[in-house]
């Protein structure tokens, strides 16, 4: 084999001054990610003994429970590398969007069939991802058919299912990020998914940019649609009531991070707090609409329209300025991604 | 030699003047998109030796170009999800026609002509059914949409004219978006990318998917060698820590190869390969990895690695005699052998060769 290896450019960029990436991935992973995860751990724990208590979809207890857990994982669902994507984890707790209606279908076939992999906690873990995780148990619990279909003993089971898949999804990502995880980003190496630190850096800084994204273009650009056509149906978790709370929460998590991958860069850290500051507190605003049934009226989508702005406000920053600042900007095709 | 179809092909460009062919702007080799150093961005002509032959303006940042076989006219796209296209005179840049997606169609970015010219093939999303698309346009009737076609899966991106001029291989890289969510993802459990051959009139002529295991590898860009052997290039949806193979060799009727570089070196991809070139002489196939910073090289013969080659940004690449020329997102225009331009422009993603 012939090998030819030479450089043809090197890095055109320089940092502003010198940063210790290790220390603001050590930070991330200690006040961020390892917290996050725990919470995860706990409320999905919970959300499993109220389902094993009174599987009933109108229990007061298990809807309370399927609340604290739905919380736990928008206040970590950005964290989208590593634990969370080994064996489809992250998918597996939230399918979402559904765009072909997945989760009504496959719940609807298990169903029918009364099949009896609900039974078998292994064989569950080997069903759809559609037909699990949180938005699979909000079907189950207030869609006002799935709710309703078939034998109560049948959904019980069903219900009780997800919920522990739900606990055992999230406690194996935690046990990942108590063992092996932390160790790859800590200590950069040529076989491993980071070979520096600053690599383990620009992942973190993905995490943030995809997680504002996802809330601007995805969890308000769905139900806006456009202007002649708005799709309030498509808003995220809107049968129980969550589509706003998911972006506050998520915000709210995103601006954590954001601000320990600022601790070191004065500038940005000043303009990222004021724009999230902007942002959750227009959502605030929002809460007399808390699944955006407004975006078919003119003032009601405005008002919409206006948080996709303010969270497209700190994208801005983060990409324009705290990127650079942590010399993690992408390249102008590597950054391109098509 | 002179064929009959490029008699013909010949005919039709000449009624259709004053259009010219491409030796009226330089006799190009490839077509890049680029951005200059205020912002704008361009439509450039680039030769094998690195001279830009001409450069014409552009509204926003391009993707792909599909070169007209014979007038020096050029279909620039904009990146996915676009509703526009423009068919540009290379001449002076004058847009001769903009290209509008149908109603509840966006373009994904790439196009091909037939081998005669009067026939553009685009790849398209059918957004509301989630299904790809191949729109047809009339270029003898000033590029009119004349009807579309399956493209055989969802999320078609690169498309190529096979060489009997009768046969579309298409890239369904299986990723479902919508442009109500820009360029968000939405079915990475569940998607299923495949190797779509179907004739110019629609007909499926054959499906190529991959191993299960590799669900998550989005078939994205192609590239196709005289004696019909198709190079296509894939992009890893999956974890990050992944080798899976990026590149796939196929003949119409066989099983795919995959070809991988040792594991340190098919790491340093990082599951994205951006391009993909075959060399002239059919012995060389090329990837590239923006992300990676880097350049493999394989033997289509042996399907061994035989050269790998670091560069910043590099993503264009295109075929010479026995080798490639590429191009990168820091202006660098190289070869295997060396560096060979430095321009003030950042090249964009692909390095389209003109092939008359």
């Amino acid at each position: 084999m012939r090998m030819i290896a030479f450089a043809a450019s090197l890095l055109l960029s320089t940092p502003v001054w010198a940063q210790d990436s290790a220390a603001l991935v050590d930070t991330a992973i200690t006040d961020h990610i390892l917290p996050g995860f725990t919470s995860l751990a706990n409320a999905s724990e919970a959300l499993k003994s109220a389902a094993a208590t009174d599987c009933r979809s109108d229990s007061e207890a298990l809807r309370t429970a399927y609340h604290k857990g739905f919380d736990a994982w928008m206040a970590v669902n950005h964290l989208r590398f590593g634990p969370t994507e080994a064996d489809e984890r992250a998918f597996a707790l939230a399918f979402w969007p559904d765009t072909k209606g997945f989760a009504p279908k496959s719940l609807s076939k298990l169903i029918a069939a009364e099949d009896p992999v609900v039974a078998d906690q292994a064989e569950f873990s080997e069903v759809s991802v559609a037909a699990r995780g949180f938005f699979a148990m909000e079907f189950l619990l207030y869609d006002d058919r799935i709710s309703q279909l078939g034998d109560d003993a049948y959904r019980c089971s069903l219900i009780q299912a997800v919920a522990n898949d739900i606990n055992r999804n999230a406690d194996a990502i935690l046990t990942d990020w108590q063992s092996t995880y932390p160790t790859l980003m800590r200590t950069p190496s040529p076989e491993g998914p980071y070979t520096t630190d600053l690599a383990a850096v620009a992942e973190l800084f993905k995490a943030l940019d995809t997680g504002l994204q996802f809330n601007e273009e995805a969890r308000l650009g769905r139900p806006l649609g456009t202007f002649d056509k708005p799709r309030p149906r498509r808003a995220e978790a809107r049968r129980s009531g969550r589509s706003l709370q998911n972006i506050s929460v998520s915000l709210s998590s995103l601006e954590q991070l954001a601000s320990i991958l600022s601790a070191q860069s004065p500038s940005p850290s000043d303009n990222l707090t004021a724009a999230f500051e902007s942002a959750l507190s227009h959502a605030e605003e929002l809460q007399d609409d808390p699944v955006f049934a407004g975006v078919s009226d003119i003032q009601g989508r405005l008002r919409v329209e206006i948080l996709q702005q303010y969270i497209g406000n700190i994208r801005d920053i983060v990409l324009q300025e705290l990127g650079p600042a942590l010399d993690v900007t992408a390249g102008f095709n590597a950054l391109d991604g098509d | 030699m002179v064929t009959r179809r490029r008699m013909l092909a010949g005919l039709a460009a000449t009624s259709l003047l004053p259009s010219a062919g491409w030796s009226s702007v330089g006799t190009p080799d490839y077509l890049s998109a680029a951005r200059a150093p205020d912002g704008t961005y361009l439509l450039a002509g680039l030769t094998t030796t690195d001279e830009i032959t001409f450069t014409i303006p552009l509204p926003a940042r391009g993707h792909a170009a599909a070169a007209h076989p014979e007038r020096a006219e050029a279909v620039a796209f904009a990146r996915r999800p676009g509703t526009f296209a423009l068919v540009m005179d290379c001449r002076d840049g004058a847009v001769l026609k903009t290209l509008t997606a149908p109603e509840s169609r966006h373009f994904y970015g790439h196009g091909t002509f037939s081998a005669d010219g009067a026939t553009l093939f685009t790849s398209e999303n059918d957004y509301e059914a989630g299904e790809g698309i191949i729109g047809l346009w009339d270029v003898t009737r000033n590029y009119a949409r004349i009807g579309e076609f399956s493209s055989g899966g969802v999320g078609p991106h690169d498309l190529k004219l096979m060489p009997n001029g009768e046969t579309l291989v298409v890239a369904n890289g299986g990723i479902e978006t919508h442009p109500d969510m820009g360029r968000s993802k939405l079915n990475i459990p569940v998607m299923a990318p495949n190797l779509s051959y179907v004739t110019t009139s629609g007909v499926p002529v054959e499906d190529v998917t991959l191993p299960a295991a590799l669900h998550k590898n989005s078939i994205r860009h192609l590239a196709v060698r005289q004696d019909g052997m198709v190079a296509f290039a894939m992009q890893w949806q999956g974890s990050k820590s992944a080798t899976h193979p990026l590149l796939g060799l196929h003949q119409r009727g066989t099983e795919v190869k995959l070809l991988t570089a040792p594991p340190k070196a098919q790491q340093q991809l990082q599951g994205y390969a951006g391009s993909v070139a075959l060399s002239n002489d059919g012995n060389l196939v090329a990837i590239t990895s923006p992300r990676g910073n880097v350049l493999h090289v394989f033997d289509t013969g042996t399907g061994q690695p035989s050269a790998i080659l670091s560069a910043k940004d590099v993503c264009g690449v295109g075929p010479t005699s026995d080798g490639f020329v590429f191009t990168t997102g820091t202006g660098i225009i190289g070869t295997l052998q060396s560096t060979t331009a430095q321009h003030a422009l950042q090249w964009d993603n692909h390095l389209i060769a003109i092939t008359p």
